[in-house]
């Protein structure tokens, strides 16, 4: 039985289509790549599985499957009187946590994520943008969760030269043994990592292994005319 | 203006300070700084009929109150209108429908309060509902933050964020109905902004944010309401000054 099966998946924004009928199954262990245009509804997607937006369709979770999200930000601007530490601390309901395995606390998630200790007193506001959106995922690991969600942002926040957030991804699905659905736009990542893709445009254009699926023509028929990405594919 | 000032009296405005200060450090949070401000004017129209009828104003505040806040929770969670706007105009609405009702002899009391004439009834009412408020906001604080932070996230940790924000806009109603016969309906707003703004700025973590807001507002009130009885001033108008020239003050020492 797959950990997530997800069956003609749809989410309307009034009454417009944000998605329409996706249906795909997430296997233990396996890093699913979600890809697709802006506006095509990856993030739609995620916030569906999660519980935060009503859709139609069945979304199967096997029983006792924890999730973690790391959103792309924060519903606020980033300039909060609230610290590193504070952030990992926020909604540790006891009664919450004996559903799931000891949670980290926030000390241990810090140096996982490869931040600095101090980064625990540090506000919000002092955090780089890589820096935030490790903290995010360490947020998201805290509790041990099954499945996790990543939607990464658009622009690359990672320092050239150091460890990117795949790099660390990679490293800590390796250590915890998690199962991964994330949003990408780096079609190397995709190759690199991901067992499986899924692309969607809004509907879905294709799903399965990457070497197989991603041919130059549904590479078109989902972005349109993607010279772009020839290139990439030849790399 | 200021007749003499029971101790409890003093009592109660410092509660509803301290519970007006650290609800507004979520409401600061939530960017809704605004959005509270006008949503005070709103108890104006239950204030009038409370004095025209001769029944508890803290009842018919409360009443209008509720009535607002559950506009501004459905029209975020239900529709796509922008909150601000329509916010902005059935507050003004409610503002003008208030002073039209309200008896001309006591409008200035309803607009800007006046604690000497607080009943006992109403002070000891004040301060077992200000310290509930104070109480809830302090259990419920990291869940209430994570929910404003981020929907998703406390959605993922099995929180129901829009229930949480619904008992946030309810104890943004309760707190302004019980201030607003200690400050006006003009001025509970300023208790429940300027000492998160305030706070903010000398402040970088959670902890020392709302705590230093609640003091603020704590001492904000009773300093306030002494200075002004000192110099029989009306006490609203000169919290809000203190506070304000504080707030200027505090924007040289900024930390975040």
């Amino acid at each position: 039985m797959p950990l997530l099966e997800v069956k003609n998946l749809s989410v309307l924004y009034g009454k417009e289509k944000a998605l329409e009928n996706v249906s795909f199954s997430v296997d233990k262990g396996e890093t699913i790549a979600v890809i697709g245009p802006n506006g095509s509804g990856k993030t739609t997607l995620l916030r569906a599985l999660i519980g935060a937006l009503p859709s139609k369709g069945e979304i199967t979770i096997e029983k006792g499957v924890t999730m973690g999200y790391v959103p792309q930000k924060l519903d606020v601007e980033r300039n909060l009187p609230l610290t590193g530490g504070e952030f990992l601390n926020l909604a540790q309901r006891k009664k919450l946590q004996s559903n799931f395995n000891v949670a980290y606390s926030a000390k241990e998630i810090i140096r996982m994520v490869g931040l600095p200790l101090s980064h625990l007193q540090k506000s919000l506001s002092a955090f780089s943008s890589g820096e935030f959106q490790r903290l995010l995922m360490g947020f998201a690991l805290k509790t041990r969760p099954s499945l996790l969600l990543f939607d990464e942002p658009t622009a690359s926040v990672d320092v050239g030269g150091q460890e990117t957030i795949y790099d660390l991804l990679h490293r800590l699905q390796d250590k915890e043994q998690f199962t991964t659905l994330l949003v990408s736009h780096d079609l190397t990542t995709v190759y690199r990592y991901a067992t499986k893709v899924l692309c969607l445009n809004k509907v879905q254009i294709c799903f399965g292994v990457p070497q197989e699926v991603l041919t130059p023509q549904e590479l078109e028929n989902l972005y349109g005319g993607g010279q772009r990405f020839y290139h990439h594919l030849h790399e | 203006m200021i007749e003499s000032i029971s101790l409890l009296q003093l009592i109660a405005a410092a509660l509803v300070g301290i519970a007006g200060g650290l609800l507004g450090s979520f409401a600061l949070l939530r960017r809704m700084a605004l959005v509270g401000d006008a949503l005070s004017h709103v108890a104006l129209p239950g204030l009038a009929l409370g004095l025209l009828f001769h029944f508890n104003v803290f009842f018919g505040a409360l009443a209008f109150l509720l009535f607002g806040t559950t506009v501004i929770w459905a029209i975020e969670h239900r529709t796509r209108i922008p909150v601000d706007t329509l916010v902005g105009v059935l507050f003004v609405v409610a503002l003008a429908l208030g002073s039209l009702l309200s008896p001309e002899e006591e409008l200035l009391e309803a607009l800007f309060g006046n604690i000497a004439a607080v009943s006992l009834a109403q002070t000891l009412w004040g301060i077992v509902l200000a310290s509930a408020v104070i109480s809830v906001l302090i259990f419920i604080k990291s869940r209430l933050t994570l929910s404003i932070v981020s929907g998703d996230l406390a959605q993922t940790a099995k929180l129901r964020p829009h229930f949480l924000e619904f008992l946030f806009l309810t104890l943004f109603a309760l707190v302004t109905a019980i201030g607003i016969q200690f400050a006006g309906a003009l001025l509970m707003g300023s208790l429940i902004i300027i000492p998160a703004a305030v706070s903010r700025n000398l402040t970088q973590s959670m902890a020392a944010y709302a705590t230093l807001s609640a003091m603020l507002g704590g001492l904000g009130t009773v300093a306030g309401v002494l200075f002004a009885g000192y110099f029989n001033l009306s006490p609203g108008p000169t919290f809000i000054l203190l506070l304000g020239s504080l707030f200027f003050l505090s924007l040289f020492f900024r930390r975040t």
